[in-house]
């Protein structure tokens, strides 16, 4: 089936099969593979990108379902090296390791500030809940939100 | 040969503050990581690759009668069908023992031995492909308990072990007659998936010149593509590795990586197509290797004055179908037995026995885990019989430097757990929450504090070799091109390398580049694991970096008509240090470099100091050095549900110089987290040897919910003085350090003690009932 989408600010149109979940489309079709496939079960958040703004699991759409609707990924974030200031921060904050679940990560934090620009602790615990991360213990990534949230406010 | 790198630089800084070591800086793979370009094996997408899927085999044990792989091909887009006979090269993919075909041919010996493979055009035909591969078996009796499997009449192979271990010291049995006390139990530490989020995935290209070049989740790059040329009877020459962003390793995909590598590049050889396999999360759980369960019997006794006197330890390692990564582990448990502590005398026999269970992989610890999980059972223990604090009774028989270990290797420095034990305890408020704590107790919840200290040795272990290379290259525009074969699988590594390429000579970070990890353009840097990523992989990058330093600051003496000793480069900028005016650029420098005919690359390759302990005694020097850690933990029982709740964590190591401060924070919290999961929530749950929970809805890994409070870590920077500025591994220490103190936490909150990990809710709801 042709789908009409907006992807990162640019309008998109492609042939979705109605079977494709939107993480195979994003991945396989138009080869954005910052989109992560952790599980293709719902279980564990790299696959997470932003439909009208909030965060959803990419393996749970289908492609289809975006038809007409409003998607980022990370590439919507940055243009070249210029880094969003949630980028930044999790750079200086060292919010990634591996880095296989940063990309949901980071657009997980930007759903969430983009909501609420001043979160607490257990404001980014409840956000993150979906969000799988086997290697940094989640420290820096708390505290990379919290900076990302102050660079926003700047 | 061995050199002291860290006097050698240190020399050459005349003593200044380094500049770049020690400092937090931009990780090599922070920008790519953050902007989602960086690339991980399956982000390689290549056109028309065919897609491999395993035929795998339902039971636990049976011979293979008959494969017939017609009705494969009656499903359109087939390419080919795979058996065993059908391997090139030498069907055999074992790690340490050649005991394990790539494809299983005569029999299979756990649920998902391999006995064919499909390769397809796209992926519903390899899947279907794959189920209509029929397979004759003849089932065998199956054992699962390695106990049973040591008795009872089981032939899974030609033999019931793989291999071995003793250590032997001193003279136990008299030893224990002059103990006062004397602690003998039973533990039973269990398995644990890696649960990396990046599943194993591997890509093969047919290459020219006969060649062929693999894409894949691996952790050694020259393993891998020695397995890989092994499997098809090539020349080492012939196959080139890429090794990607890895999407976290924790040792997994170090047993796995070449696995799948090999599988994939069959695939690719015999259909001369590129070639994918890539493990789906169920496959992953299912079939990928995993933590070995210990059964551990240990027997340790104490004088009355608190001096701990003898061990004696049996254990059992259950290494499933095959030997896989068993060897190392078991050896490293039994090298580290007696815990971070000096004992005289030591009778420890370790066997690993084959079951049809899956088998075994490397993971963070390393039987490390295992074995320290009674050894600080057991100190708590005694220090109850003793009436010690346990922090007092760990102080009096930590080691110190000129301490021997039971190996008989004599620590002469670098030996920092004694501070370390009691720097932790102090930032915990151990002494006051130790008995305040008794006193906090709701009708409903029960808090506790307990302590756990590790010790891990850097490098691997003393009975195979560990040798790690390294090239710097200095290019006209005085950029630097470095390269190693070390993975960088998230742990920072290669940033660290950058850095002390840098620091040693004299430039700025950012004028280093790491290279991709290309076994076709870089040395062989061994594996990476065995905390030994920058400490024997950096200390490569360190051996290069300074012999280019060295030929630097000899041209610049000439070309500044001074002595060499004067000369300094900081910054990029080369100097007299009596006379500054005296001055040169970096860049200039090897421009002129080139315009002498001196060659600007240096290859760095570096052994590890250390030896192979005796197979009958044990004693030697397993390991170079050895990092240690102590972590206090704080729960918080509910005894009505069971349930142990974390509430902060205390974590302290003591590994040399701290390269990376903010990264090895990351590294300690990571694994605190990591060994959060063994301690309380991680259960592979399993039906003949086969994981039965396999998802992350039933297989409870930590989420940022279950996170405690993790204290800023306490670091004793007990410089080594053979490696590169003195730095030990960190990668694994501080994972090793937490099941032990949550389970000696829990014994202090409720006062009953659990022989096996992890202490599920569960378990301690039932204990609490009995109690
Ligand atoms: S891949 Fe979608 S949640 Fe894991
Ligand atoms: S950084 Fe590896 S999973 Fe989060």
């Amino acid at each position: 089936m042709k789908i009409k989408f907006q992807l990162n600010g640019q309008p998109v149109e492609a042939e979705a099969p109605i079977d494709e979940t939107l993480l195979d489309f994003l991945r396989n079709r138009l080869r954005i593979t910052s989109v992560k496939k952790g599980c293709d079960l719902g279980e564990c958040g790299t696959c997470t990108v932003l439909l009208n703004g909030k965060p959803v699991r990419s393996c749970l759409l289908l492609a289809v379902q975006i038809d007409g609707e409003d998607v980022t990924t990370i590439e919507g974030l940055s243009k070249d090296d210029n880094l969003n200031p949630i980028q930044e921060a999790f750079v200086k904050e060292y919010g990634f390791q591996c880095g296989f679940c940063t990309p949901g990560m980071i657009l997980t934090t930007k759903a969430l500030l983009d909501k609420n620009p001043d979160p607490s602790i257990e404001d980014i615990k409840i956000a993150f809940e979906g969000n799988l991360c086997r290697c940094t213990g989640y420290d820096q990534i708390i505290e990379s939100v919290l900076r990302a949230a102050k660079l926003i406010k700047r | 040969m061995y050199q002291d790198y860290l006097g050698e630089v240190k020399k050459l800084l005349h003593g200044k503050d380094y500049k770049v070591v020690g400092k937090n800086v931009i990780r090599v793979d922070a920008i790519e990581k953050v902007t989602g370009r960086a690339k991980y094996t399956t982000d390689f997408i290549i056109e028309n690759a065919l897609i491999v899927r395993a035929v795998r085999s339902p039971y636990p044990h049976a011979l293979i009668k008959k494969i017939n792989k017609k009705p494969a091909f009656k499903i359109p887009g087939v390419v080919a069908v795979i058996i065993g006979d059908d391997i090139p090269g030498e069907n055999q993919c074992g790690y340490y023992l050649d005991d394990q075909p790539l494809i299983a041919t005569d029999k299979v010996r756990y649920i998902g031995d391999i006995v064919a493979l499909v390769v397809a055009k796209d992926k519903e035909s390899a899947w279907a492909g794959a189920d209509a591969v029929e397979v004759k078996y003849e089932e065998l009796p199956a054992v699962f308990d390695p106990k049973e499997a040591l008795k009872g009449d089981f032939k899974i192979h030609n033999r019931k072990s793989p291999g071995d271990v003793k250590v032997i010291k001193g003279d136990v049995e008299q030893a224990f007659k002059e103990c006062d006390v004397i602690v003998e139990n039973i533990y039973k530490p269990g398995s644990q998936d890696h649960a990396y989020l990046e599943t194993e995935a591997a890509i093969a290209i047919p290459e020219a010149q006969d060649g062929i070049l693999v894409i894949s989740t691996n952790q050694g790059p020259f393993r891998t593509r020695n397995a890989v040329a092994r499997v098809l009877g090539k020349p080492q020459s012939q196959v080139r590795v890429i090794t990607p962003y890895i999407g976290g390793g924790f040792g997994g995909k170090d047993t796995y990586g070449p696995i799948i590598s090999s599988l994939a590049a069959v695939a690719a050889e015999i259909t001369r197509q590129p070639a994918m396999i890539v493990h789906t999360r169920y496959d992953s759980f299912v079939y990928h290797f995993k933590r070995c369960p210990f059964e551990i019997r240990f027997k340790s006794g104490a004088t009355k004055d608190g001096k701990l006197k003898a061990i004696e330890v049996d254990y059992l390692c259950d290494c499933g179908g095959y030997a896989a990564h068993v060897i190392g582990l078991l050896k490293r448990a039994a090298y580290h037995s007696t815990g971070v502590y000096e004992i005289p005398n030591c009778n420890v026999q370790g066997i690993a026995v084959y079951t049809n269970n899956l088998p075994v992989a490397a993971f963070n610890g390393f039987g490390n885990p295992q074995m320290l999980f009674a050894v600080e059972s057991q100190m708590d223990l005694l220090a109850e019989k003793l009436n010690i604090d346990p922090v007092e009774f760990r102080l009096k028989n930590a080691l110190v430097p000129g301490s021997r270990t039971g190996t008989n290797q004599l620590l002469d420095h670098s030996v920092g757990i004694k501070e370390l034990i009691s720097k932790v305890a102090k930032k915990a408020d151990w002494v006051k929450k130790r008995s305040k704590q008794k006193r906090w107790q709701s009708e409903t919840k029960k808090r506790g504090i307990g302590i756990g200290c590790s010790w891990h040795g850097c490098g691997t272990t003393g009975f195979k070799h560990d040798w790690a290379g390294a090239s710097v290259i200095l290019n006209p525009d005085g950029s630097v091109t470095y390269s190693t074969g070390i993975v960088e699988i998230g742990q920072g590594t290669i940033t660290s390398h950058a850095m002390m390429v840098a620091e040693t000579l004299g430039i700025p970070y950012e004028w280093v580049k790491v290279e991709l990890n290309d076994t076709s353009r870089m040395p062989d840097s061994g594996e990476t694991h065995a905390q030994r990523g920058a400490f024997i992989g950096g200390t490569a990058a360190v051996d290069a970096a300074l012999k280019l330093r060295k030929k630097l600051n000899k041209l610049a003496s000439e070309i500044l008509k001074c002595d060499e000793d004067e000369i300094t480069i900081e910054d990029g900028i080369a100097y007299s240090l009596n006379d500054a005016s005296k001055k040169i650029s970096f860049n200039d420098l090897v421009r002129e470099m080139y315009q002498r005919g001196i060659s600007p690359a240096e290859y760095g390759f570096i052994k590890a100091r250390r030896g192979y302990p005796d197979p009958d005694t044990g004693q030697g020097d397993p390991y170079a050095a050895y990092t240690f850690g102590c972590t206090i933990a704080e729960v918080e029982i509910d005894i009505e549900t069971g349930e142990v709740n974390v509430l902060r964590l205390y974590p302290g190591v003591a590994a040399g110089k701290i390269l990376q401060p903010d990264v090895v924070r990351g590294q300690i919290n990571g694994c605190a987290m990591l060994g959060l999961g063994y301690s309380l929530t991680e259960v592979v749950e399993r039906e003949n040897g086969k994981m039965v929970n396999p998802s992350f809805t039933d297989y409870l890994i930590p989420t940022i919910m279950d996170k405690p409070e993790i204290a800023e870590f306490i670091s004793v920077e007990d410089e080594y003085k053979y490696s590169g500025y003195g730095a030990k591994g960190v990668g694994e220490i501080a994972f090793i350090a937490t099941p032990l103190a949550v389970a000696n936490a829990v014994y202090d909150a409720i006062g009953v003690r659990f022989y096996d990990l992890p202490i599920s809710a569960e378990k301690v709801y039932f204990a609490l009932k009995r109690k």
